[in-house]
């Protein structure tokens, strides 16, 4: 049970992380493909 | 843990060492306190640090086109970011932790799921939006360019008054912050806030609104990262949390509570396309982001919603299980209380950015919504007619922006009670759900219907809502059958954005007889559900049987592209877009 409830209160702040990488290295590859056409990134 | 003290901060009143159970129970009677200083340096800091990023990418001559959408090529990262920090508001992290504090281990699932489908289930939608549309830049000029004005305005309509309520409501949550973590009062923390985001918002618009979204969800992320588990460990991690389980309810230990479902899950389950299809902060998105990214980029948004709005209502699980009792009564003490309670004061600092962030980056996209929707659904369709000049458009968004500020720091400083307007927004948003979406698929929908379905269902909403007409005997019965067909358009309508026609055809009749078995005699008990699902199966009525007997010529959906455009031609853009060659600020026109 106690392993249970850590699992489920801890989850969402592991797939927030998650999110949070993939978010990041998107924004990074937007601005490198930006660059690479010339163009603003927004 | 002991929260730390600095010259900077003081608790009021003073209190001593405690252990933290004990603690708890005093901190029930005040919330930390930071010094002015402090909190119009943190403010400063913020809004500072994102008015500054703006400029990055600030030009002095904008276009009107990207001020509204940027280039119709957002990238995946910058596009779900954006998306899920507009749709995190600061209401998000205090109803999630309400709905953990009063359901209890299902709460938090009930409220952060349903808000993160309702971007899910848009994105179908979506790509038929942008399939039609490509540059169009509001939900209105698509369906200006299917319909004609009125139904346009209808939509319109509906958006300015969401965007305008949530204005107010995020300027009511900084104030409230303000004045509940500081000495500085309400109105300040209002002002503060709303010249704020006006200030890294004004010049560049949509283009702003996303750069210091992804910057602002970066920050939000870390932070409920940090936070979410710093309060279950320091409250006595998960050993606490199970001995604490005794303090619920036989419903709150239960994760199947049909409790939740009914007053919690079902409600938000009714309103997931609603919000969606009603609010052109994700319109906006939709017509922003690079097509080919529209799908990652929602799907990305929805589990990123999910999982930071569910995590931040575990702290109000845990504050039940604690048996906390919300300061003054009110459940929006519930996270401060919990992390005043348990951790340092820094904490608490990250916690006010938390907020903060939220707030500003729903209040700058519904001010960039705002702007869009005068400036291309107002100005540029039904003023200028033909003639919309890109410059005053510009104008007459940036004058949007100004004036839709004064107008939520007005309401939120004085409290005005605008709220109520939400039932009415809620019901309009419902409405129109199925006529925008059968315009876009289905080419016999006319004018006509589309408008007629859409004021037919806000009366009969209005009937129902307010029990106009006796809910008991043939009137009761009459709202519950249209109330079935209701669910049945719903469960219909989302099983087909994912599935196709026949599947959400089946599904639709499916929910449809369901509902007749099991839910006559017993719906007209619930009115606000009854007449959320009334005003769906009205509109959906009435729209089918006026297109069905009309016998208006079928409708090309390949006119909708043609007649939706760009307002700025430069010689860069008309290369790939179909409006080339056509002179500046004609170029959206017909």
């Amino acid at each position: 049970m106690t392993m249970l409830f850590s699992f489920y209160v801890l989850i969402w702040p592991v797939l927030t992380l998650g999110v949070l990488a993939l978010i990041c290295r998107a924004v990074w590859r937007d601005r490198q493909q930006a660059r690479a056409e010339n163009r603003e990134l927004v | 843990m002991l929260p730390l003290r600095s010259a900077c901060c003081v608790r009021r009143p003073l209190r001593v060492f405690v252990p933290p159970t004990e603690e708890l129970l005093l901190n029930s009677e005040s919330l930390y306190q930071f010094s002015t200083l402090t909190v119009v340096l943190l403010l400063i800091a913020f809004y500072g640090g994102t008015y500054l990023m703006t400029l990055g990418i600030r030009k002095k001559n904008e276009d009107a086109d990207a001020f509204m959408v940027s280039n119709h090529r957002v990238g995946f990262g910058i596009g779900a970011a954006s998306m899920t920090a507009t749709w995190i508001w600061a209401a998000s992290f205090y109803a999630a932790a309400t709905s953990g504090y009063t359901y209890g281990v299902s709460g938090p699932i009930h409220y952060g799921l349903w808000g993160a489908l309702m971007i899910l289930f848009i994105y179908p939608f979506g790509r038929r939006f942008r399939k039609l549309a490509p540059n169009a830049h509001t939900l209105g000029e698509l369906i200006h360019a299917r319909h004609g004005s009125s139904s346009q305005l209808i939509l319109a309509l509906s958006n300015v008054l969401g965007s305008v309520i949530s204005l107010m409501v995020n300027f009511t949550a900084a104030g409230a912050l303000v004045s509940v973590l500081s000495p500085l009062s309400f109105q300040a923390g209002v002002i503060i806030a709303g010249v704020g985001v006006l200030l890294y918002t004004l010049w560049s618009g949509f283009r702003a609104s996303v750069l210091t979204d992804f910057a602002q969800l970066v920050a939000l992320m870390a932070i409920a990262i940090v936070i979410i588990p710093a309060v279950f460990f320091a409250m006595g991690g998960p050993s606490e949390l199970v001995a604490g389980l005794d303090n619920l309810s036989v419903e709150q230990t239960n994760f199947f509570s049909t409790d939740a479902i009914l007053n919690q899950g079902a409600p938000f389950f009714v309103a997931v396309l609603a919000y969606a299809i009603g609010n052109q902060t994700i319109s906006q998105r939709l017509f922003a982001v690079n097509e080919e990214h529209i799908k990652p980029t929602f799907l990305t948004a929805t589990i990123g919603y999910g999982a930071i709005v569910i995590g931040l209502g575990m702290i109000g699980l845990m504050a039940l299980t604690l048996g906390v009792e919300p300061l003054n009564g009110d459940m929006n003490n519930l996270i401060p209380q919990m992390v005043s309670g348990y951790l340092p004061p820094i904490f608490i600092a990250l916690f006010f950015i938390l907020v903060i962030g939220s707030l500003s980056s729903t209040a700058d996209s519904d001010l960039s919504a705002l702007s869009a929707i005068m400036m291309a659904d107002v100005y540029g369709k039904n003023i200028a007619r033909g003639r919309a000049d890109p410059k005053r458009m510009l104008l007459v968004g940036r004058l949007t922006m100004i004036v839709a500020t004064i107008i939520g720091i007005v309401f939120a400083s004085f409290s005005l009670d605008i709220l109520v307007m939400l039932v009415f927004v809620g019901a309009l948003w419902g409405a129109i759900v199925f006529p925008v979406i059968a315009s876009c698929f289905w080419n016999r929908v006319t004018n006509a219907a589309f408008t007629t379905s859409v004021l037919v269902a806000m009366v009969l909403f209005c009937a129902a809502r307010f029990e106009l007409i006796s809910l008991a005997g043939p009137g009761g019965l009459f709202f519950e059958l249209l109330a079935c067909i209701g669910g049945g358009v719903i469960i219909g309508l989302m099983v087909f954005g994912f599935l196709g026609q026949a599947a959400g055809f089946i599904a639709g009749i499916l929910t449809l007889v369901a509902s007749l078995i099991f839910a006559t005699g017993f719906l007209r008990d619930y009115t606000v559900l009854l007449a959320s699902l009334t005003a769906y199966g009205a509109s959906t009525l009435v729209c089918v049987v006026m297109s069905l007997a009309s016998r208006q010529a079928r409708f090309d959906f390949d006119t909708i592209g043609q007649r939706v455009g760009n307002y700025d031609l430069s010689p860069a853009k008309s290369d790939d877009q179909p409006t080339e060659g056509r002179p500046a600020g004609l170029a959206a026109q017909h």
